[in-house]
């Protein structure tokens, strides 16, 4: 990579670590440390939410998908405003009136110590994991592309964000959030624009043929359980796994405990619904763009070079063969292309439809080279071979200008650092407040917090980074973890459902809970065509309806956190 | 729910109708 392109990277770093360690000043207690004393204006707390969930993976694997397969995945995101809003009017004031610092610590005043420590274990367990492929997904992608050697790669991302999150806490997490979500956003722009200026046919002729290659197909209507991404999936499973992870998961929760009031935690959700639909649509046109453009441009075979070189390596008979057919299809899918978008100015509508007609077919002749070609990367490589995640990163090298590169690795290491220091620092406030002070030592002095605090932050920073660096090996372990966090996710936002229903008690909660993880896991098993974004709605309806039935003939106890919720003005 | 908070929220559904909107646009204007 240029030097330039470098300075770019290294003074993205220099200023995010300095300013973390600016922020080490406001935090002497743990309020300050974990909470920023419950001082963070709406727009901080909004734009680190939006930074938190938009990791790694979502500025180049969303992107890489957009150019495989067009806009429809944004269908995901369409439960997340409803979500933000149903939040906003019910768990958001009980929680900040609440005054906790964990989500589940609001469960312990409301029912008892087990639902707590339970629902905060099954957070660590998942959350601890989840870490480390944070790291480990842009890692990998780094390594295979510029050839570094993969710990080189996990050091880049997790040093520094363990430095800053260690020393700074929450206010350094939230305001690097701000500063990384402008990083973010400004490389799109520039790629977007890049993109639209080398775009060899007008515009409107370009997303002529990417309509014809089904990649601006947004809604899918049909009610079809088996199918991810649709209309319905998104409206009902999507919004039922937002309020999950908005509602329930404390790298979240801990955001908009950290704002001002109620209001302006409400403010900062609220800004996070506005965004979410727009950007990931964006993100995904950045996709299609990069499509068309590899249209008039010879694209890789492999885009994964790593995968490239095995091939050429084991089979370099097959290699040359598959490379010239390649060449060969591409060139025929360039001029019908061309020919798509001019006829379209010249042509009858049967001569349009004839077009689009070639266009398609010399579309499926390329897709069925590179499958070959994905198959052959499987064999002599091991792994999978799916280069989605690798699309956007050869592009920008490849064909943008100097310094986009240095823009584009910067705003890579702000997506992961961003997810990452939310979830260390939530990591270590469940760890702290949830099972160190709760279960070991109630009434130590707030500097022993604090020291605490900072080793917890530390220790987890250093278990993601191993986690990362051993991902290949632990690739199925980290998959079990992965789905086994899928099973509670809608089980656990039952339990807060609960807790808003006065006459439910403890021992309903509870057994509804495991009831949630139970029939979600019973599902996933026994019927797995059943997609996941269903799993949230199936595990919150079903622990709803077991605490309900068994706190039959209960009456409302007496709930001081929930009075105190009530404080807010709804 | 306080005065500034239901404005927020009228932009956030007036946001997602018009994006939702433009993407419908973006859908059928390019089908073919």
């Amino acid at each position: 990579m240029h030097w330039i392109n470098w300075v770019i990277v290294a003074v993205y770093l220099v200023v995010v670590v300095f300013d973390g360690l600016r922020r080490t000043r406001g935090t002497t207690n743990i309020e300050g440390y974990f909470l920023a004393n419950r001082s963070l204006p709406w727009w901080a707390v909004g734009l680190s939410v939006m930074a938190t969930q938009l990791s790694a993976v979502t500025l180049i694997g969303t992107t890489g998908q957009g150019a495989t397969d067009g806009l429809k995945f944004v269908q995901f995101y369409f439960g997340l405003p409803i979500a933000m809003v149903i939040l906003g009017v019910t768990l958001v004031p009980f929680l900040h009136g609440a005054k906790v610092y964990t989500a589940y610590e609001y469960l312990e005043r409301r029912f008892d110590p087990k639902t707590r420590s339970l629902t905060s274990l099954l957070f660590l367990l998942s959350r601890g994991m989840s870490c480390g492929t944070i790291i480990a997904a842009p890692s990998v992608v780094l390594s295979s592309i510029f050839g570094w050697d993969l710990t080189w790669c996990v050091a880049l991302i997790g040093v520094p964000t363990i430095i800053y999150t260690v020393l700074g806490g929450v206010q350094a997490v939230a305001w690097a959030d701000v500063k990384q979500m402008f990083v973010i956003a400004g490389a799109m722009m520039a790629i977007i624009i890049a993109l639209i200026v080398r775009m060899p046919i007008p515009l409107d002729d370009a997303l002529h043929i990417a309509g014809a290659a089904g990649r601006l197909q947004v809604f899918d209507f049909s009610f079809d359980l088996s199918k991810t991404y649709t209309f319905w999936s998104g409206i009902l499973g999507g919004t039922f796994l937002m309020l999950s992870y908005f509602g329930t998961d404390q790298s979240q929760v801990q955001r908009y405990l950290a704002a001002k009031s109620v209001d302006e935690a409400r403010s900062s959700l609220l800004m996070s619904a506005y965004w979410k639909i727009p950007l990931q649509a964006l993100i995904l046109l950045t996709g299609v763009l990069v499509f068309l453009f590899y249209l008039f441009q010879p694209a890789p075979l492999l885009y994964n070079p790593r995968h490239s070189a095995q091939v050429q390596q084991q089979e370099p008979a097959l290699f040359a063969d598959l490379q010239s057919r390649y060449a060969a299809a591409i060139a025929v899918r360039q001029a019908a292309a061309r020919e798509a978008a001019s006829v379209r100015h010249t042509g009858t509508d049967a001569a349009v439809r004839g077009s689009l007609e070639a266009f398609r077919a010399s579309e499926a002749g390329v897709t069925a080279i590179r499958t070959e070609a994905l198959s052959a990367a499987e064999r002599a490589s091991g792994e999978s071979s799916r280069d989605v995640n690798y699309i956007i990163p050869r592009f920008v090298l490849d064909n943008l200008p100097l310094g986009f590169a240095g823009i584009f690795l910067a705003a890579v290491l702000a997506a992961a650092m961003s997810s990452i220091a939310a979830e260390l620092n939530s990591l270590s406030t469940a760890t702290v407040v949830d099972f160190y002070q709760r279960w070991f030592r109630r009434s130590e002095s707030d500097a022993h917090y604090l020291n605490v605090s900072k080793m917890a932050t530390a220790v987890w920073g250093i278990f993601a980074c191993v986690v990362a660096t051993y991902a290949a090996t632990l690739g199925s372990l980290i998959e079990v973890v992965n789905r086994f966090g899928s099973f509670f996710y809608g089980s656990i936002l039952g339990v807060f459902l609960l807790a808003m229903i006065p006459r439910v008690r403890a021992p309903g909660a509870f057994v509804g809970l495991l009831s949630g993880m139970a029939a979600v896991g019973a599902v996933a098993i026994w019927v797995p065509s059943v997609s996941f974004l269903w799993h949230n709605l199936i595990g919150a309806a079903v622990v709803v309806a077991v605490g309900l039935v068994l706190s039959l003939g209960g009456r409302a106890p007496d709930q001081p956190a929930r009075r105190e919720g009530r404080t807010s003005t709804v | 729910m306080t005065p500034p908070v239901r404005t927020t929220l009228w932009r956030v559904l007036s946001i997602q109708f018009v994006t939702l909107v433009l993407l419908w646009l973006l859908q059928t204007h390019y089908a073919s």
